[in-house]
Order: structure tokens, then C-alpha cells, then sequence
């Protein structure tokens, strides 16, 4: 089963440390070079402030992914446990930004790119889960809140073990209000 | 502060009156929602929805500058309820008879109209407050950037006072400080009226205790808060008393103070200019001499934490290029005019400090290195005396007679209202990711890549859409004293007729339209209330072109490279 990271907005101040830490993970030490344009700044997870919410959002790393499925050029897969895109593939048609229901992908400059008319090219962006990190979600591990988690799959089989460890005690309460 | 930061997740109740933690302090922040975690109940009082009034039991959305009318109104249900400690009253404070007169007309009733909270709101909170232990005050910039704001810092007290909510851990009254070690520039004595560790300059003994020490008369009258600086330069008629040289380091008064037009005009006339900083700023275009200093990381110290808490900071780099650490600079400065600083590092200048003042004495290099933290009070060398996490403990308080004293006061209106002409208000904010006057964050570049000049005004959602503005266009603010261009941000955090934006943005610089009327106490200006109006650009063509332009001709200016790399 695919992992996903997961924010909770009780404990989000709305910082944007994780979209710092996103770009650090994936721009390494190009991040410490004197020229700002020799490295692109595109987080792959988005803060989204409500009247009432504040918390980042990010690819669900879907397990029959819409974007996936209107991938025309196959340039997105499934890699470990994140659904992850072949920015070299990729051609840049947002069919997969169209299709996301989460709104979890946009279209971003590769630095130091240039096409055959000069022009940089633009390919599609999405959280990747840190894939080859070896020390996982930078986003995670930047918060300073600990807001964000990376729900794997033991993770979910013990949440959903909980729940229906609780549905079982209602069921029970139910039948015997009494006791 | 009266508690330690690390106390605030233990409060029972958090009364967080004009500040906004996630945006100024992130750290102080994450106690609060550790504190929230742990079942604490969070009143929070704000014009805004903060992070931390999202994730409140009661959010008293007040109309900005009612401060007063909300304190005195919850101090009036308090009393009315018989819900004050008074034994504690009757014990540890004086004065309660005479403030009961002062509130006793402050009635949620009478408070509505003006606090625009409903009065059942506001007894929910006093109530909420007075009966959840400890309870706890954190307040900022939201109470103090008001001409009536030391009112209101004792009017906080008062709560805490008539409570009984002083002398034990996760209780009390604690102003989160503005900027970093702004607690210790205080307690060094960079105010007008103190020696280190708060010794009052006009006091005959602590004088001579100086003078000795120092070898040198010293004067003993109080001298000059910075707001007052243009109004000596500018308009002073004593001769004696008109400023003609202004030495300035780490600080940036042509981007932070208010009314900038009025402070560009008195660096422009200032016979002598000095500038001590770490990267060029605004006031650096006005400056004579620049003097280059070591940045943090390159040099180390003492900071104190807005809780007292005295802690090393130390070099991490050698420093590159021609700077030197702001205490080698002063010491060169200082001997070059006659009088010999020889220090030969940090330590040597701590401990002559201590030595001077009681309420560090026992803070020795040692000891804090020892203990990571040491929070003022610590009288004593000894090891055993680890500092003073909280002050007044038992009730007892730092007057002649150990009583605490009630203080009341009228509310009054901001100075500058809403009119026909301008009729919005602007306060000035923070935002997470730039730090004061972006002196160090606008020169970081990931910082810079999530936000960037003009910056933003925060509107109401509804204001925008009558007046057609959309997310991120170009508009014009303006109050009597100037005005800027920024983007603009819709939002439902904010209510309707109020604008806010943050200080530091040098092309959307909020100070050019702010007043600099001042509180008559502390001297800080009113940068959280001013009229404004906002307009529509037409050409937001021509609007980023002149943002741009404007960006590089301050960078060319600043000698910064503004070719490739220097992506405005």
C-alpha cells in the first residue's frame, strides 16, 4: 500500500517550515549557492490557510491514481510506496493537474533547463514522498509542531484496529446501557 | 515576563491578549499548542483569527483599539460575579477599593458597543479565566503599539492580581517580547532611563556606584527615547537639547519607525550619521560612516529570552571580510574619543557587569553554561542559586512594602480614527518566515522565495470583492502621511474596514503610513491603529514594472548586485 503524509490542523501554526524543508530535500546544497536562479524553489506541498483551517496539503499518493491513469506518456509510476513522476518523461499537458482531485500537483520551471526555442521547460510537481531519502519526509521532520505524519500501512491497520475496537464497546454500550 | 516560556503548556488557562505567536514567535508557539494538547483552555483576544484563536474555546474578536474597555469590562465581571481571590487581594495588594471605582461603569453592556464583542461573550471569558487554575497572561505588540498601552499592560495585571494568578509556576503576566534579546538590549540599560540590570540613571547612589567603577562623571539626567529622535533633530528650539550626530546599530529607524517620510527628512538633516550593522539597510542610505559587524553565528554572547533566561550564544564561522563583533567596535570607538576599552573578550565585559548590577550578580559564563538557562533574578554566585523561573513567589512583590498595586484606569480611543477621507484602519503586523526589518531573512534566499517584496495587506473577503480587488493585484494604500503599493490579500481572518500588513517590506513599506503618536509612558508609537484607504491600480502592468524598478534602484542603491542572481 502507498504512504501518505498527513497534516492535523490542531497543532499547525501555518508556518511553511515544510515547504522550506521540501525544497532543501529536493535542491540538496544547491540551496547554499550564491546565485538564487541556479536552484528552483517549488515546494511539493502547499500551505492552505481558511478562516478556520491551516494546515498543508499534499499528494494522497492515491492507490488507482486519476493522474496516473491520464499520464499520456506513462511518466508517472508507482515507486516503493509513493506515486512519484518521471520529470524527464513528463511533457508538461496537465492532464494529471487536471484530473487530481486534490489540487495536490502544479506545473513548475526545471532551473537550467532550455527547450528548443530557448524557454525553460515546465513539467509537473508533486510530494514524492521524499523518495531516496533515506531519512523520509523532510516535511515531517522539519515541523516544528510535529503536525505532519506519515501514515504507513501499519500505521493505518492499527488506527483502523482501534476503531474497531471502539465500534465494538459502542455496540456493546448499546446493548447494555446499563452495565 | 513574570513566568518561564517552558511554563506556558501547564497553564490552565491561557489568556492570549494581542499576540500572535505563530507569526512572531513560532517557538513560543508550539508551547501553546502543546499547552492545548495537554487540555488548556485558550481565550484568545485578537481583531484577527490567529493561529492561536483557530484553536481557542473563546475568540474575542475585538474591534482594534478597545483593549482597555474588554480588560475592564472582564476585571468588572470578575468582581461583580464574586469571582476575585480576596484573600490574596487582601494580603499581597493595595489599591483595590480605588480601581473598583474605575471599572465599575465598565459593564459587558457597556463594553459591547465599543469592543464590538457581545457582554455574554466577555463574561464567559472573565469567567473562564478567573475560575480555570492557574491561569495565565501572555500579551504582545497587540497591546503595546497603542497610544494607550501601559494602561493596558496594568489593566492585565489587574486580572491576574484580583485572581490571585501570581507567585507560582504557569501563572502570572508575560509580554512576549518583540524581537529577539529586545529583553536584553533592556537589561543591558539601552534605554534612556537605566543603567544595566535596571538602575535608575536619576538615582544619586547608583550614579556614584557607576562612576566609580567606570572612572568618569556621568550625567544624571534621562535622555532620549528613539521616537523622540526626529522631533530633536527636526524641530527642537533649544539648541542645547537639538541632536546632531546619531549613532545607529542594529536597528533600522527608516524602516521601522513610524511616519517614515518625517524620519528620512531627520537623517536627511542630521549633521552625522552612523550606521552599525550587519547587511546594508534603509537607514544605511542616509548614513555618514557604515560600520560592518559580525552576524550572529560569527560572533557569541549573551542573549536574554523575553522570560529573563540568560543564555550563551556562540561562534559558529570565522567571520569573512572586513567586520568585527558590535563589542570590538564599541570598544575601538570608545577609545579612539579618549576613553580606553581593553576587553579582551564577551566574558570579561559579563563579569564586570554583574558585578555591577544585584539582580545578575549570580549569572556568571560559568553557571549559564552550566545550566544552559539562567533566568534574572540570580543574586548569587554559587552554583545553588539557579535563577528565578518566576518572579513574586508567595505573593511577594518587588515594592518597598512587597504589595502589589492596582492600577486603574478610563479607556480612550486611538488617535487617528476612521474618517471620510480614510476610511479603513491599518495595523501593522508580523509574519513568520521575515524576521523585523528583513535585514537578515530578505537576504536569506528560501525565505525570500516564499515571500517577497511588495508584500501583502491583509483585507476582509467582502471589502475586496465591493471593491474589486483579487488576490495578488497591486493596490495602493494611503493615509495623510503617505503611502505604498503591495499586493493584496483577501482573507476571512480579518474583519471588515481593517487592513494589516507587515513592516519590513522596503517598496510595500507600511511606516510610511503609520503615526507616530506615542503611548506617554513608554514612548512606543501607535503602529497598531491609523486611517487608511486603499485604491485600485488600473495598470497593473505598469504597477509590476514600477514595483520592479523600484526594487532594483533600492538594491542599486544599497550596492547590491542586481544582474542575474539578483531576481527581484
Amino acid at each position: 500500500m502507498n504512504y501518505f503524509v498527513k497534516g492535523n490542523p490542531d497543532l499547525c501554526i501555518g508556518c511553511r517550515t515544510c515547504m522550506i524543508g521540501c525544497v532543501v530535500a529536493h535542491e540538496g546544497k544547491h540551496i547554499f549557492e550564491i546565485d538564487p536562479d541556479s536552484y528552483t524553489f517549488n515546494p511539493k506541498l502547499h500551505m492552505v490557510k481558511t478562516a478556520k483551517l491551516s494546515v498543508p496539503v499534499q499528494c494522497k499518493h492515491c492507490e488507482n491514481p486519476a493522474c496516473m491513469a491520464v499520464c499520456p506518456v506513462g511518466a508517472i509510476s508507482r515507486k516503493g510506496n509513493a506515486v512519484v513522476i518521471d520529470t524527464d518523461k513528463c511533457m508538461g499537458c496537465k492532464s494529471c493537474m487536471d484530473a487530481c482531485p486534490f489540487g495536490a500537483i502544479n506545473m513548475v520551471p526545471v532551473a537550467g533547463s532550455s527547450q528548443a526555442d530557448g524557454s525553460e521547460k515546465v513539467v509537473a510537481n508533486k510530494c514524492d514522498l521524499c523518495s531516496g531519502i533515506p531519512s523520509g519526509p523532510a516535511c515531517v521532520r522539519v515541523c516544528p509542531t510535529a503536525a505532519l505524519t506519515l501514515v504507513t500501512e501499519e500505521e493505518l491497520d492499527s488506527a483502523m484496529e482501534k476503531k474497531r475496537q471502539e465500534a465494538a464497546r459502542t455496540a456493546y454500550r448499546e446493548m447494555y446501557p446499563q452495565k | 515576563m513574570s513566568m518561564g516560556i517552558p511554563e506556558i503548556e501547564d497553564a490552565g488557562c491561557l489568556l492570549c491578549f494581542g499576540y500572535n505567536g505563530a507569526d512572531s514567535h513560532p517557538i513560543v508557539a508550539r508551547r501553546i499548542v502543546r499547552g492545548r494538547q495537554k487540555g488548556m483552555k485558550i481565550i484568545c483576544a485578537d481583531p484577527r483569527v490567529t493561529e492561536t484563536a483557530r484553536i481557542s474555546d473563546i475568540h474575542l474578536q475585538l474591534k482594534g483599539g478597545s483593549n482597555l474597555a474588554l480588560v475592564n469590562a472582564m476585571a468588572n465581571v470578575i468582581w461583580t460575579e464574586g469571582l476575585a481571590d480576596t484573600q490574596f487581594i487582601e494580603e499581597h495588594t493595595k489599591g483595590y477599593d480605588e480601581f473598583l471605582k474605575v471599572i465599575e461603569k465598565y459593564t459587558p453592556e457597556y463594553a459591547e458597543p465599543i469592543t464590538h464583542i457581545p457582554a455574554e461573550e466577555i463574561r464567559k471569558a472573565a469567567r473562564m479565566y478567573a475560575t480555570t487554575k492557574p491561569a495565565m497572561i501572555l500579551y504582545g505588540m497587540g497591546v503595546c503599539q497603542f497610544t494607550q498601552a501601559v494602561d493596558v499592560v496594568k489593566g492585565l495585571a489587574n486580572l491576574a492580581l484580583m485572581t490571585g494568578n501570581f507567585g507560582g509556576p504557569s501563572m502570572g503576566i508575560g509580554p512576549v517580547r518583540g524581537q529577539n534579546n529586545v529583553q536584553g538590549a533592556c537589561d543591558m540599560g539601552a534605554l534612556p532611563n537605566s543603567y544595566p540590570g535596571y538602575q535608575n540613571v536619576t538615582d544619586p547612589a547608583v550614579r556614584e556606584k557607576f562612576e566609580k567603577a567606570w572612572g568618569v562623571p556621568l550625567s544624571d539626567k534621562v535622555g532620549c527615547p528613539i521616537t523622540h529622535v526626529p522631533h530633536r533633530v527636526l524641530h527642537e528650539e533649544d539648541e542645547s537639547k537639538r541632536i546632531h550626530a546619531y549613532y545607529i546599530f542594529g536597528e533600522d529607524p527608516a524602516q521601522s519607525d513610524p511616519d517614515l517620510a518625517e524620519v528620512r527628512e531627520a537623517l536627511d538633516k542630521c549633521d552625522f550619521v552612523v550606521m552599525q550593522d550587519i547587511y546594508m539597510n534603509k537607514t544605511g542610505l542616509y548614513a555618514d560612516v557604515i560600520l560592518p559587524a559580525t552576524a550572529w553565528g560569527e560572533n557569541e554572547g549573551v542573549y536574554t529570552c523575553a522570560d529573563r533566561g540568560f543564555q550563551r550564544f556562540r561562534k559558529l564561522i570565522e567571520p569573512e571580510g572586513d567586520l568585527k563583533p558590535d563589542w570590538q567596535i564599541i570598544a575601538e570607538i570608545s577609545t579612539a574619543m579618549g576613553y580606553p576599552m581593553n576587553y579582551k573578550n564577551t566574558e570579561e565585559i559579563w563579569d564586570e557587569l554583574i558585578d555591577l548590577c544585584p539582580s545578575f550578580k549570580g549569572a556568571t559564563y560559568e553557571k549559564i553554561e552550566k545550566y544552559g538557562c539562567v533566568q534574572w533574578p540570580c543574586r548569587d554566585k554559587s552554583l545553588e542559586d539557579k535563577g528565578t523561573p518566576y518572579l513574586h513567589k508567595n505573593g511577594v512583590f518587588a515594592t518597598a512594602d512587597h504589595k502589589a498595586l492596582f492600577y486603574g484606569t478610563d479607556w480612550h480611543p486611538p488617535l487617528e480614527l476612521e474618517n471620510d477621507q480614510y476610511p479603513m484602519t491599518l495595523s501593522t503586523v508580523r509574519e513568520v518566515g521575515h524576521y523585523s526589518v528583513r535585514t537578515m531573512t530578505g537576504n536569506c534566499r528560501t525565505l525570500r522565495n516564499l515571500e517577497d517584496e511588495p508584500g501583502w495587506v491583509q483585507m476582509n473577503t467582502e471589502d475586496c470583492r465591493r471593491m474589486g480587488f483579487v488576490k495578488g493585484e497591486l493596490v495602493k494604500i494611503l493615509s495623510k502621511r503617505g503611502y505604498c503599493i503591495t499586493r493584496c490579500l483577501p482573507t476571512d481572518r480579518v474583519k471588515p474596514g481593517a487592513t494589516y500588513m507587515t513592516y519590513q517590506w522596503w517598496i510595500g513599506a507600511c511606516n510610511e503610513l503609520t503615526t507616530a503618536k506615542l503611548d506617554p509612558i513608554s514612548n512606543t508609537p501607535e503602529y497598531k491603529y491609523c486611517a487608511c484607504r486603499v485604491e485600485k491600480i488600473e495598470d497593473q502592468e505598469w504597477a509590476e514594472r514600477h514595483v520592479m524598478e523600484l526594487y532594483d534602484d533600492i538594491r542599486a542603491q544599497m550596492g547590491i548586485d542586481t544582474g542575474k542572481g539578483a531576481k527581484a
